[in-house]
Parts: structure tokens; C-alpha cells; sequence
């Protein structure tokens, strides 16, 4: 394989320096100014050099770049022969996700990151990224006081608890905005929370710049409200921006009624390497404020990195390439597909192949601090919907990820998630650690669990007040029956959950 | 089968394959054979950009190729063309489309953009964040039949209705049927909002934009 005739001199590359960092745990309240010190003794590429060079460097059309994407991935999935074997949910093995991590490295440095405005590509050297990987941390430190926490990057297989997410990322109404991030606040696992968008606020439609900066403002300070009301007042907030103008990412630094140093925003790379000249520029801001930053790095399947293998090497570099341009050290990470997102079909053994894929390498030869955002292509208050749920949540601990935010795939306003599919990942993700369940073993597990969706379709699912009981803080009748229903299935497939239930009394 | 069939079904595995030289050659040879060019754009493009179709629906092609088809389909049809009496062209339905303002996401509208046209619409995609003006602008110059706007955030959605209310206060709504998609949307809102369709993914799109302008 020519791949590897270089491949294990990269390796060793990769390898040499990736050592624990726990002195560059990234904490807002600790680094307050770091931006320009910080860059210089970090070593990591500035955000200015990146900046300078969206400005400056060669100019490409989108088209050819969409294009040459697809080229050089096609290219890079042969010269490192990754290849799905088929019929198999997680990777076993290795060697795999030593060549994928060699592959998304070789990509990034081949095609760089494409500046959207500017139609520039931004070039990066094969130093720069590896200096990169070296230099980010694998500990983020979040929250104040009682309520401060420490995300961390896992191992495959590893035996820690997972740190959680757990709700967010979807539309709500201002009328259930407060009580369902109380909700969310309540479930005593959540390490942080993150916003969400809306179409109104204070009954008047959101357009235009003026009236998004008041609605993202309103959005803090429903999350800090939120908290509060849980008695978590010091829990970490993630601002979901309301949209992508600089303004909006900008205006919720508050530390009294906003976003806190201590707290985090999303600030995503884009599909195919793209990254966007208001984002970076937030996340220059954001630097110097102190606040943490999270990116959607998945790849997309079916999309211009190809099929799965494709993706594998997108979602490899993608993540490095959101390090690089925004400073986003925490990722939901992995590869979805476009008929999955789109609700058309319900599972694709290969995706759940290239994720593991992915996130086995980026744990093991980078710091990234890798989540899984558990996407089911059903709705709330649905069966289907919790066995999507559990398997993901059982691949999660096996492949080194935390857990974010489980929402329906076509989430629509009031319509993607309830704290109880959150608790349940929770439960499912404690399971498989307290039963040390291998690769080999969850592997097993998933193909039982896949069983059950032969011949089914996607189910719509209800509105969170249709299953819900968010003054109460639990399932309605209905939904926590069949919360126990699904249950009593994975104890019968070999899941050892436990005889008490997530559900309890607010 | 005669030689006729046997040139046509070899141009449209050479389509499906995507072998730009091999697909131009044959046209030539189709051309220069005095079949009807008529003929081959239904048996040879048309029903090659069907299978395509259906590959990308099973998960088997995917959004390069699908270009690479388009740009191919294009290419070899105004060869064809060019063989066809000016009055008996059959003019492709055109299609304007946009992520509104305020939104880059690309994925969905992209998508939407290559499924359309590979199902032989003329496509005009405007990118990303663009304006109701220009959308405008470039449904009267094109002279679409059918504007389609994309939107991924709650916060771009009124820019989909800005298009909407803009066509009706130029006078200009008769003129261009107008889908809708993007995360968000549903079939409810553009309702709402006055559009004609929705397309809630790719697929949808495609039969929502053959319902509505056949």
C-alpha cells in the first residue's frame, strides 16, 4: 500500500509528543486575556494568521473546491485502503484508525480550510497542524463554583463517566423557553447546557439584526434563568447562536445576564472545510474573553466527501481544521448521512462504522474532546426513538465520547427532545461502563438492538407538553410506560440497567 | 437490438458511469449515425439521470457525482441539441435557488440544486446569503418558472417570506411558482407564508417542483 510506505514515520510523528497536558486546561475564568500571550506561547497558529491568510490567500470557487474535495478524498480513502467491511456497527480494528487519523491529517494539510466570504482557501502546513494537535487541551473547565466542571477527552473503551450535555440544539417557544432549561439544569449529571433557537420573541417575529441581537440577549437570560430555578446557578451555559452575524455572536458577553467567561458558545466549522469570516471573528473575541468553544465537526455522508470512507476522512480533519481556525477544542464529532438527517432511513451500519472509526482515531492520536450528538430519526415519546437512542449511547463510552444533546433529526419547534430521552442515554452510557462491555461485546449488543428496526419507518414522535410533564420533571403516563418497556428489552438483550428508574419525582 | 439501441444504451452506461470521453464520443457517434437526438436525450440522458437518481436514493452515489452527472448531462445534451430544429426544443423547465439571506448553510439547498437538475431541470444556484432582490433579479433575468429557497435557521426563515411578499408588492407572484425547505420549515409555514410548495427533503423537492410545474 503506498499509504504506508510514509505511514508509520507519520505515526510516529503523530505519536511523539501526544503526551496528557493538564497544565493547558482551558478555563475562562483562569485565562482572561490570553489571546495574544496565549498564541505565542501556545505555538498553535494565531487566529490572526488565519485571518490574514482568508484575506490573502489563493482564490478558489466554491464549485472547485466542493470538487477537489471530493478528488483528493476519493484519493486518500484508496492510498490508506479504508474500506467498510460490512456488516458491523463498531471498529475493531486498530490499524484502521491509525491510517484514518494519517489520512484526515494529509487531507487537511492537501486541500487547507475554505474561507466562505472571501472564496480563499487557507493553506496550512503539515507543522502547523501538528503543532496544533499537540498544543490543544484534553481537559476543558467549565461552570462556576459548586457547579463547576471538568470535560474531558476519554479513551476507547474507557471507564469514567461519561461528562453530559444533555438537551438543547432545537426551537422552543418563549413561553416554555425558562422551565424546559430548569428541566434540563435538574438532571443532576448535566455538566452543561446549551441554548436554543426561536421564531418569536416577545411575541414579535425575529428579523433582522436589531431584533436578533435583543432575541439572542433574551436567550441568555433564559438559560441563566433557567439554571437558577434549578438551583445550579453556576452551571455552564453554551450560547446556540440565534444566527451568524458577528453581532449576534458577540452581544451575550454578560457576565451578569449573559454569557460568562466561564460559560461557552458553538461556533461550528461548516460541511466540506468551510469556515466563515463572522465566526472567526467571534472567535477572536472569545479568545480574549475566556469563554469556551464547542464545533459540529461530523462529516456528512452521501455529501462531497463521498460515501463513509469518505467521511471518515472528513471527520477526521474537520475537527483539527476547527481547532485551527476557531479554537473550538470540544466536538461533536463522528459522521452522519444525508437519508438519516433527512429522517428516510433509520440506520446505515456503515455510519455507525465510520463514526467509531473516527472517533477511535481522534482519541487516540489527537486531544480532541470528542461527543456524540445522538441524533434519532424519531421523534419523543416513541419506542423507536429510545432503542436509537440506547445505541448510540452504548457506541459512545466504547468509542471515547461524552454525550450531547439527543434531539429528533427534523426537529421542529417544541418538537425534538424531552429531559427523559437525555437521563436515558445517561442511564444506557453508565450501563455499558458498569458492566465493562467491550467493543466485541457492544458490538453484539447493537446487532440485537438493530433487529428491532427491520421493516420499520422513522415515527414522528409528539411535542415536549404532549409527553412530558415539565412542572413535575417527568414523562407523562404514556411515554414513562414505555420508557420501562424499552428497558425490560435491553435487559433481555444484556444490557444490565439498573431496577431503579431515571424517572422521579421534580 | 439494432445498432441504434445498442449506441443509446451504451451513451447512457457511459452517463452512469460518468466516462466524460467515452459518453461525447458516442454522442458523436449518435449524431453523425442520423438518430434522431430527440430520441437519445429521452432513452440515453433522461433515463440515465433516473438510475443515477435512485442510486443516490439508496445510498450507493453521492453529491460529487451527482455534479460530475449533471455537468456531463449538460455538456452531451447541447450536443444533441444542436441537432434539434429550434422549434421543436423542448424548453427544460428552469429553477432559481437560494439559501436566503442571512444563512450560509450550504448542505440542503445544494443538495436540492443537484437532484433537481439531474431530474432535468435548469438550475440557477445563487449560493448562499443572498438577497430577495437578487433572487428576484435573477428569476426575471433567467426567467425561472419556479424560485426554491432554503433556510436552516428559525432566524432565516422570514427572509423565505421577505422573497414571498416581495414578489407580491412587485406585482410579480403569478410569475414564479416558489418551494420551500430547509430544517425548520414545514409544510405548515409555507403554507403560512403563501408559497406554493415544500420540499422536506431532496426527494420531496423534485416531486413537489414536477407537481407544480407540469
Amino acid at each position: 500500500m503506498t499509504g504506508l510506505a510514509s505511514g508509520p514515520d507519520a505515526m510516529r510523528t503523530f505519536t511523539r509528543q501526544i503526551e496528557p497536558c493538564d497544565a493547558q486546561i482551558i478555563n475562562g475564568a483562569t485565562n482572561q486575556g490570553i489571546a495574544s500571550s496565549a498564541h505565542e506561547r501556545m505555538n498553535m497558529i494565531s487566529l490572526l494568521d488565519i485571518a490574514e491568510r482568508a484575506q490573502t490567500s489563493e482564490k478558489v470557487e466554491e464549485k472547485t473546491w466542493d470538487m477537489g474535495l471530493y478528488r483528493t478524498i476519493s484519493e486518500l480513502v484508496k492510498k490508506y485502503e479504508i474500506k467498510f467491511p460490512g456488516d458491523c456497527y463498531l471498529n475493531g480494528d486498530d490499524s484502521l484508525a491509525e491510517r484514518a487519523f494519517a489520512a484526515g491529517v494529509e487531507c487537511l494539510e492537501r486541500l487547507g480550510i475554505y474561507c466562505l466570504n472571501t472564496k480563499r482557501r487557507v493553506r496550512l502546513t503539515r507543522d502547523e497542524i501538528l503543532t496544533a494537535i499537540e498544543d490543544a487541551p484534553r481537559e476543558i473547565l467549565m461552570g462556576e463554583g459548586r457547579d463547576r466542571r471538568v470535560w474531558k477527552q476519554r479513551k476507547v473503551e474507557g471507564t469514567e463517566p461519561l461528562n453530559v450535555c444533555p438537551g438543547h440544539h432545537t426551537p422552543y417557544t418563549e413561553d416554555l423557553a425558562p422551565l424546559v432549561v430548569k428541566n434540563f439544569a435538574q438532571i443532576p449529571r448535566t455538566d452543561f447546557i446549551e441554548g436554543f433557537n426561536f421564531t418569536q420573541v416577545d411575541g414579535r417575529d425575529i428579523v433582522g439584526a436589531p431584533m436578533e441581537v435583543y432575541a439572542s440577549r433574551r436567550e441568555l437570560g433564559w438559560m441563566r434563568e433557567g439554571v437558577r430555578k434549578a438551583g445550579r446557578p453556576g452551571l455552564a451555559v453554551v450560547y446556540y447562536p440565534i444566527n451568524t452575524r458577528a453581532e449576534d455572536l458577540i452581544c451575550v458577553m454578560d457576565p451578569e445576564n449573559g454569557l460568562r467567561r466561564t460559560d461557552g458558545i458553538l461556533l461550528s466549522l461548516l460541511p466540506d472545510l468551510k469556515m466563515e469570516e463572522n465566526m472567526l471573528s467571534a472567535a477572536i473575541v472569545y479568545e480574549e474573553y475566556g469563554s469556551f468553544k464547542l464545533s459540529g465537526s461530523f462529516a456528512l455522508a452521501g455529501g462531497f466527501c463521498g460515501g463513509v470512507e469518505g467521511a471518515i476522512v472528513e471527520g477526521i480533519a474537520k475537527p483539527l481544521a476547527a481547532m485551527i481556525a476557531y479554537r473550538d477544542y470540544m466536538h461533536y464529532t463522528g459522521v452522519e448521512h444525508i437519508h438519516m438527517l433527512n429522517a428516510r432511513q433509520i440506520l446505515m451500519p456503515g455510519v455507525n462504522w465510520a463514526r467509531s472509526v473516527v472517533n477511535q482515531a481522534l482519541n487516540r492520536f489527537s486531544h480532541t474532546i470528542c461527543m456524540r450528538w445522538i441524533i434519532p430519526t424519531s421523534g419523543s415519546g416513541t419506542e423507536l426513538s429510545l432503542l436509537e437512542i440506547a445505541m448510540q449511547s452504548i457506541e459512545a463510552p466504547l468509542n471515547g465520547m461524552n454525550l450531547y444533546a439527543p434531539r429528533h433529526c427534523r426537529t421542529t419547534t417544541n418538537h425534538g427532545q424531552t429531559p427523559l430521552e437525555a437521563e436515558w442515554m445517561i442511564e444506557v452510557s453508565d450501563a455499558v461502563i458498569g458492566q465493562g462491555m467491550t467493543r466485541r461485546d457492544g458490538e453484539a449488543l447493537l446487532r440485537k438492538i438493530a433487529q428491532r428496526f427491520v421493516g420499520q419507518e422513522p415515527a414522528t414522535g409528539c411535542d415536549i407538553t404532549e409527553c412530558y410533564d415539565l412542572i413535575h420533571h417527568r414523562p407523562l403516563p404514556p411515554y414513562e410506560k414505555l420508557y420501562h418497556s424499552v428497558k425490560a428489552q435491553l435487559n433481555e438483550m444484556g444490557l444490565n440497567l439498573r431496577e431503579s428508574s431515571v424517572v422521579h419525582a421534580g | 437490438m439494432g445498432q441504434e439501441e445498442q449506441l443509446l444504451e451504451a451513451l447512457k452506461a457511459a452517463i452512469i458511469a460518468i466516462d466524460t470521453e467515452k459518453a461525447k464520443e458516442l454522442t458523436q457517434q449518435i449524431i453523425d449515425a442520423g438518430i434522431d437526438p430527440k430520441r437519445a436525450i429521452k432513452i440515453s440522458i433522461k433515463e440515465a439521470a433516473e438510475i443515477i437518481g435512485q442510486r443516490f436514493d439508496a445510498g450507493d452515489v453521492f453529491l460529487a457525482e451527482l455534479v460530475m452527472v449533471g455537468d456531463l448531462m449538460d455538456e452531451i445534451g447541447g450536443m444533441l441539441e444542436q441537432h434539434i430544429p429550434a422549434n421543436e426544443l423542448t424548453k427544460k423547465r428552469v429553477i432559481v435557488i437560494a439559501t436566503v439571506q442571512g444563512d450560509v448553510h450550504s448542505v440542503g439547498k445544494n443538495l436540492v440544486a443537484v437532484v433537481l437538475r439531474s431530474a432535468g431541470f435548469e438550475v440557477h444556484d445563487m449560493g448562499v446569503d443572498v438577497a430577495s432582490s437578487l433572487i428576484i433579479q435573477k428569476a426575471k433575468e433567467v426567467k425561472a418558472d419556479m424560485i426554491a429557497l432554503s433556510s436552516l435557521l428559525t432566524t432565516t426563515m422570514p427572509y423565505q417570506k421577505e422573497v414571498i411578499d416581495d414578489l407580491v408588492s412587485m406585482g410579480l407572484r403569478s410569475k414564479f411558482k416558489v418551494i420551500l425547505g430547509g430544517g425548520p420549515v414545514t409544510r405548515d409555514y409555507a403554507d403560512k407564508v403563501g408559497a406554493d410548495g415544500y420540499g422536506k427533503d431532496a426527494f420531496d423537492a423534485v416531486d413537489e417542483a414536477k407537481k407544480l410545474l407540469a
